[in-house]
């Protein structure tokens, strides 16, 4: 189907796995049930230009958070769990992509890792607005403080876009449990020095396991490859590492 | 609740609350006290909490912002006091409850912040706010509205202008690019722009462009009035209000 969640939970106890399951599944089933009913109810805003896939995919994001509020709601257990979400679906040469928090997607293009995703996060909101350095950023103390984050609102912001594919392409999603441990010319060249992403999505978090990753790290790998036609498939591979284990990505 | 009330002459104008947000004064309309006469500028200061204290701050006017009779780049007002800005003036009544400021705080119990935590919109802003107050003068108000734009100077594209919404910006040939050069033997992807937290960078393609003449080694952060050329397409870019 070509569709790839990323989810990051936080919350205490176990509640940040249930936070970032419940993401990944109600993204999955609602882009499926949309799939063979496109008479679905949309959530969320849409914009007119958007393909019936991106539209899909924000509204399954906008139900993703309603899920997980009404669920921690309705268990006082479950107070303040969430998760983050970046998830992609692609459809030929184009790709769909909605996101909220701090998990990341990237493309690898010509040997250049460019970002998809901006944070939401205080120390990158500090640094859009000129008042950090990236620099500064990467050393602050407020590094996980989410400005948006699933199940923290009955209603989120989702960030959603299109953007056209070339063969080739490697499609990156992770956690912040990566990036904060491994650079991006470290993560372009692991992806680039080999061409199985199960494998690639390996070495990434072998390197950031080497660097003492603390963290919980997810990592999910796209190559897109496009044959004769021109018609393009998709290989991918997801690692894990779960130390405290909040993290959840699914592929369809 | 501290309150500011912009008079003119003896008649009030408007009152604003001062909360959490400061609250910005100037001739733009979008302030929100706006200031109707030419002596003003468009963001000529602002008021907000600091530590506990209402501060006033001078946006670099041109014509200066007074506190009772006295010229302030920035000054702890009180109760009673009044900021004259040109003709106008605005009176401070600060009686009631300053907000809990987030900064005096911050050092004594500064969360070690291992987890991942949420903050919920009131307490964004006032960080936002105070974080902002701690930085350099950054006018938030003009800084936000201003859109990065691709105007085409020369050369074969599918528009003249372009406003940069996209995290990725693809500039080429093909049918999906956001800049659509036209053309025989164009690249289909000749050249991209990918925004990042600190600015929005140009990256070579299947061509090497070049910015303000020179060709890129490597990603470029680009500048405001920054000249591109790719591909025999000249394109500026710039930041618009």
């Amino acid at each position: 189907m070509g569709l790839f969640v990323l989810s990051d939970g936080m919350g205490g106890e176990a509640h940040g796995e249930v936070a970032s399951a419940l993401a990944v599944e109600t993204v999955v089933k609602h882009c499926m049930e949309g799939e063979n009913n496109p008479a679905l109810p949309v959530f969320g805003e849409t914009q007119a230009g958007w393909s019936a896939k991106t539209k899909r995919l924000s509204s399954a994001v906008h139900l993703a958070n309603k899920k997980i509020y009404e669920s921690a709601a309705a268990h006082s257990e479950q107070t303040g769990m969430g998760a983050t979400v970046t998830a992609m679906w692609i459809a030929e040469d184009r790709l769909s992509i909605a996101h909220v928090g701090d998990s990341r997607a990237y493309v690898l293009r010509m040997g250049g890792l460019q970002q998809l995703t901006s944070d939401h996060s205080l120390v990158a909101e500090q640094v859009r607005r000129g008042i950090l350095t990236a620099a500064q950023a990467e050393e602050s103390e407020m590094q996980s403080v989410l400005l948006r984050a699933l199940g923290a609102n009955p209603e989120v912001e989702v960030d959603a876009e299109e953007q056209p594919l070339f063969p080739r392409d490697v499609l990156l999603l992770c956690s912040d449990g990566l990036t904060r441990m491994v650079t991006e010319p470290e993560i372009a060249g692991t992806l680039q020095s080999d061409p199985d992403p199960g494998k690639s999505a390996e070495k990434l978090i072998a390197l950031a396991n080497e660097r003492g990753g603390a963290d919980n790290i997810t990592v999910v790998v796209v190559t897109t490859n496009a044959d004769s036609k021109g018609w393009f498939s998709w290989l991918f591979g997801g690692k894990q590492k779960s130390s405290n284990g909040t993290g959840t990505a699914g592929g369809k | 609740m501290a309150k500011l009330s912009l008079m003119f002459e003896k008649k009030l104008v408007k009152e604003v609350p001062v909360g959490s947000r400061a609250v910005s004064i100037g001739r733009s309309p979008d302030n929100d006290l706006p200031v109707d006469n030419l002596a003003v500028s468009n963001y000529h200061a602002r008021v907000y909490f600091e530590a506990g204290k209402l501060v006033v701050e001078d946006l670099d006017s041109l014509n200066g912002t007074f506190v009772n009779d006295m010229r302030v780049e920035r000054a702890t007002l009180h109760d009673g006091d009044s900021i004259w800005i040109g003709k106008h003036h605005i009176k401070v009544d600060s009686r009631g409850d300053a907000p809990v400021p987030w900064d005096s705080g911050r050092k004594a119990n500064a969360p070690r912040i291992n987890e991942t935590m949420v903050l919920d919109t009131k307490v964004r802003r006032d960080m936002l706010q105070q974080a902002a107050a701690m930085g350099e003068r950054t006018q938030f108000a003009a800084g936000r509205l201003k859109v990065p734009t691709i105007v085409v100077l020369s050369g074969k594209t599918d528009q003249k202008e372009y406003a940069l919404t996209n995290k990725l910006t693809v500039i080429g040939k093909s049918s999906l690019a956001t800049v659509r050069i036209k053309g025989w033997f164009k690249p289909a992807m000749a050249a991209q722009i990918n925004q990042r937290d600190d600015g929005y960078y140009l990256v070579a393609g299947d061509k090497i462009p070049s910015v303000n003449g020179a060709p890129i080694a490597g990603p470029v952060r680009l500048n405001d009035g920054d000249l591109l050329e790719i591909c025999g397409v000249r394109l500026n870019f710039i930041f618009r209000e």
